[in-house]
């Protein structure tokens, strides 16, 4: 896998935690919505972990 | 680093498993420098703990740096967790409302110490099991079976959730007794199963004794993934678990204060591999306490989750003894193998009669010797002013007309390995204690005369 294409994965990473942090931003009164989002967030961490953390040192 | 053996698909991530060293090393003071940022902000306990040091986050820059940052021990842990705030303490670096997992030690140190985790945290710890097994060849298609209690111990409840983050189906063999669980094996058949050493072993033993199954012919297990105990990096009792199962038995390290930290890959290169993506270990010289890079030295391990949040995990004195291997993997990780594991606990370590030995050279003689039964004892006494020791060990029936063979040819091999004389006690077969999930075989009464 080449840089180009771990760019291309950070930046749909950024794409996800941005639509998840907007959804929970949204969903104060709609729980199934908050907490769903808070975990979709923590895998997006995980993401993060093996992907967007690294991506500038190759 | 090439991959020179013949697998293909063998990393969970490729991109970090492989990365070269320099980048590696880049990668991991990066995370370093963001944790420490982290726990100093959060934590009442870690900026008082840095600030008595002279210390800010900003004053690590280098790898070298991270050596001026103090340790954490367990007991340092007891210490804040027996203080409010309820009930972590001040080590706590997030909303106690954002905990939704909590573990806790064994206690067989001491008091048990709590963990607590966020839900990120829980991920964290799937994603950790998930380089293991992945390197271990767990795929979609096996059906792991897990047979343990799925209690408040870590144990393998993350290795549950990594199994079904890589796709596997899931078996959970919690209530059951023994017996249940080998016959639910046999009748799903179970491809793979993970527990600690002691209940691989147990587990073969009912199987064949109360059921008259023979794992290897009549069960479909290929694949085991071993944790709590030393023994899947004992060569011999390694070798006593793949015969009885007619399976690979894997390695794994970790600790519920730690996070699962390192692991044995399918090529089995006597060690195991440090995720070097998600923990920064140094090995520390006992002594000297001078950080060592070579091989061939023991030290011991001071490590850092470098991704744990709730309570972080940042140069924590594990009291694990290791050294690092002088030759990369076959399988082509640039993670740093500790060859042949943890070798021993720093407190576990210790002097009989002027000579330095882990409990585990023993284990790795007596299961190598042909003729003795899985279940020994170790007991280390004070007559007068010089030390004792005893082993006690059971001979197999079938072995009993070999008695003087086996014997001699234990005491040869203690001598040579451990460079002690024993006591040999043989108990009758089936005499000595049985242990169901971790045993404790090494008992050194001289503390307590």
């Amino acid at each position: 896998m080449d840089r180009r294409q771990i760019g291309k994965i950070d930046t749909r990473i950024k794409v996800i935690k941005k639509a998840a942090q907007e959804l929970k931003a949204l969903s104060r009164r709609v729980p199934a919505v908050d907490r769903n989002a808070a975990r979709i967030l923590a895998s997006v961490k995980m993401l993060e972990i093996n992907i967007s953390d690294v991506k500038d040192l190759l | 680093m090439k991959n020179t053996s013949r697998k293909t698909d063998v990393y969970w991530n490729p991109i970090t498993e492989t990365l070269p060293l320099e980048q590696l090393q880049e990668l991991q003071i990066k995370k370093f420098k963001r944790i420490l940022k982290w726990a100093y902000e959060k934590s009442k306990f870690h900026r008082k703990l840095y600030q008595e040091a002279g210390l800010k986050p900003g004053d690590i820059k280098t790898l070298e740096d991270v050596a001026k940052v103090p340790k954490v021990e367990k007991a340092m842990m007891r210490d804040i967790q027996r203080k409010d705030p309820f009930p972590y303490g001040d080590a706590l670096c997030v909303p106690l409302e954002e905990v939704t997992e909590f573990r806790q030690t064994s206690g067989t140190t001491g008091l048990p110490v709590y963990q607590p985790d966020t839900w990120q945290d829980w991920e964290w710890w799937s994603e950790c099991w998930s380089y293991i097994l992945y390197s271990q060849g767990y795929r979609k298609t096996d059906r792991v079976f897990l047979p343990f209690g799925y209690n408040i111990f870590v144990a393998f409840w993350a290795g549950h959730y990594a199994a079904e983050k890589i796709g596997c189906e899931v078996i959970p063999g919690g209530v059951l007794d023994t017996e249940a669980r080998i016959l639910k094996i046999q009748e799903l058949r179970a491809t793979a199963m993970m527990a600690t050493p002691t209940y691989v072993l147990g587990m073969a033993d009912t199987a064949r004794k109360k059921l008259g199954i023979d794992p290897p012919r009549d069960l479909t297990i290929r694949k085991i993934t071993c944790a709590g105990e030393p023994g899947a990096s004992i060569p011999a009792t390694k070798k006593r678990m793949e015969e009885a199962w007619g399976a690979k038995v894997y390695d794994h390290v970790g600790a519920t204060e730690i996070g699962a930290w390192g692991y044995e890959c399918e090529e089995q290169p006597g060690g195991l591999h440090i995720n070097e993506a998600m923990f920064l270990v140094q090995l520390e010289d006992i002594e000297t306490g001078e950080i060592i890079e070579e091989p061939g030295r023991k030290g011991k391990i001071i490590i850092t989750a470098l991704d744990r949040i709730a309570q972080p995990c940042i140069r924590f004195d594990s009291k694990d003894v290791a050294e690092w291997a002088t030759d990369p993997c076959p399988c082509g990780r640039t993670f740093r193998i500790i060859r042949g594991g943890v070798v021993g606990r720093a407190d576990d370590i210790t002097k009989i009669k002027g000579v330095l030995i882990a409990p585990s050279a023993i284990e790795e003689v007596v299961r190598s010797v042909k003729g003795l039964s899985n279940e020994f004892e170790v007991v280390v006494t004070k007559k007068g002013d010089l030390d004792d020791i005893t082993l006690k060990i059971e001979l197999l029936p079938e072995e009993e007309k070999n008695r003087e063979t086996v014997l001699t040819q234990l005491k040869d091999q203690l001598r040579l390995k451990t460079n002690l004389g024993y006591n040999i006690e043989i108990h009758p077969f089936n005499s000595l204690p049985r242990y169901e999930v971790k045993a404790k075989r090494f008992k050194d009464l001289r503390k307590h005369e």
